[in-house]
């Protein structure tokens, strides 16, 4: 049957809303290789169809075919793009080594591409009325306190703060810091606002 | 509808469920569509499942290659069913995008009585819908949903716990980021199976 090898592959996508998956070569590489399939037979039986007229349905067939393969890797593609741009959002730019894992080389230029844009459009906002950017991906929630008390998570090593003290994050260890220095390390689960 | 987005995968899985058709033509080194054919070639008159994208491109040619019959789901005994009272009806087992899926197959109902039997079952369902939603059972109540059903259920069930949240403190705490906290969870039950 047409077109199976790569609805196995969206269902794993759609399986694993939340998070993104290795980028699977080897099944992209399979469809790729029924696809040139398709179009070589297609284009035997076009050859051929001048003296047998009835051959020409079965080149439309397989054409459909061919462009539902095409639909279905593009929404594949295009669904992960999506989850990269999560990704910088959410991880930051430098993403930790087993998140870069998942990403094939090419996903990993657009993201690359991706975060300097980004970096560069937030250098350029408020410019006009005197700020030399602002962080977008900063006080997604409405900053109720200049100051939280947070739990760290994992053991992150030295933090230097905005005023030049150096704190040691260890795990299990308690602080009492600046809401502004903080959020970026508790989105990436680093620290935890102990509330 | 604005399901139907070239890119939207469960757009693409709805276009993937089978739907039986008659063929009308001969179809040339076609035979591997049938299971149960022995030739290259699929006779006029055969009776087949193929997916529904495969079914709409073939009915879409003038003339017609295949003429599309109804799911079982959508046929009259089953209609009788969902029109009676349609919170009996497993959808998860029986057909898992009623919905999305009926919407495509309404229109080879000539007598329009799809699209209205679709209405109707949403109808009835919804108290269904809403009850889940609220549910503590969640696993027991979200059982007999289909997949749009479930989502909105969940949704529901998420804005409700948000809205919740926000009436009892007022204040909400930072938190690690969705995709990042996935990401730990997923990678724990991975060194887990270990």
């Amino acid at each position: 049957m047409f077109a199976e090898k790569v609805i196995e592959l969206l269902k794993e996508a759609e399986r694993n809303k939340e998070t993104i998956d290795q980028f699977n070569d080897e099944k992209i590489r399979q469809i790729l290789e029924e696809m040139h399939m398709l179009f070589n037979l297609n284009m035997t039986d076009a050859n051929a169809s001048s003296e047998n007229k009835s051959l020409w349905t079965a080149v439309q067939i397989r054409h459909s075919a061919l462009e539902r393969n095409k639909r279905c890797l593009l929404a594949y593609l295009y669904n992960r793009m999506q989850k990269i741009k999560t990704l910088r959002w959410e991880f930051g730019s430098v993403l930790p080594t087993d998140v870069r894992e998942l990403l094939s080389d090419d996903e990993y230029l657009w993201f690359t591409k991706y975060s300097t844009n980004l970096a560069s459009y937030m250098r350029s906002l408020g410019q006009d009325i005197g700020y030399n950017g602002i962080d977008l991906t900063e006080n997604l929630k409405p900053p109720k306190s200049l100051f939280i008390e947070v739990l760290c998570m994992v053991d992150y090593g030295k933090l230097e703060l905005e005023d030049g003290d150096v704190i040691m994050l260890k795990k299990n260890s308690r602080h009492f810091l600046p809401t502004s220095e903080c959020q970026t390390l508790i989105r990436q689960g680093i620290l935890k606002q102990i509330v | 509808m604005t399901n139907s987005n070239y890119l939207n995968i469960s757009d693409i899985l709805v276009s993937n469920e089978k739907i039986p058709c008659k063929i009308l033509q001969d179809l040339p080194k076609m035979g591997f569509l049938d299971p149960s054919a022995t030739e290259d070639d699929l006779k006029v008159g055969s009776n087949v499942e193929i997916p529904l994208w495969l079914g709409e491109t073939l009915y879409s040619r003038r003339p017609p290659l295949v003429s599309v019959d109804l799911p079982k789901i959508y046929k009259d005994a089953y209609r009788e069913i969902l029109n009676a009272d349609a919170c009996t009806i497993d959808l998860h087992k029986f057909a898992q995008y009623f919905y999305e899926l009926g919407c495509y197959i309404a229109k080879y109902d000539i007598k329009g009585e799809v699209a209205t039997t679709l209405v109707n079952t949403f109808k009835q369902r919804f108290r269904m819908l809403l009850a889940a939603s609220v549910s503590n059972d969640s696993i027991g109540t979200m059982q007999p949903l289909s997949v749009s059903e479930r989502e909105r259920a969940a949704a529901a069930a998420a804005t409700e716990h948000a809205l919740s949240a926000w009436l009892q403190r007022g204040d909400s705490p930072l938190t690690t980021a969705c995709m990042v906290a996935n990401h730990r969870k997923r990678k724990r039950a991975e060194m887990e199976m270990l």
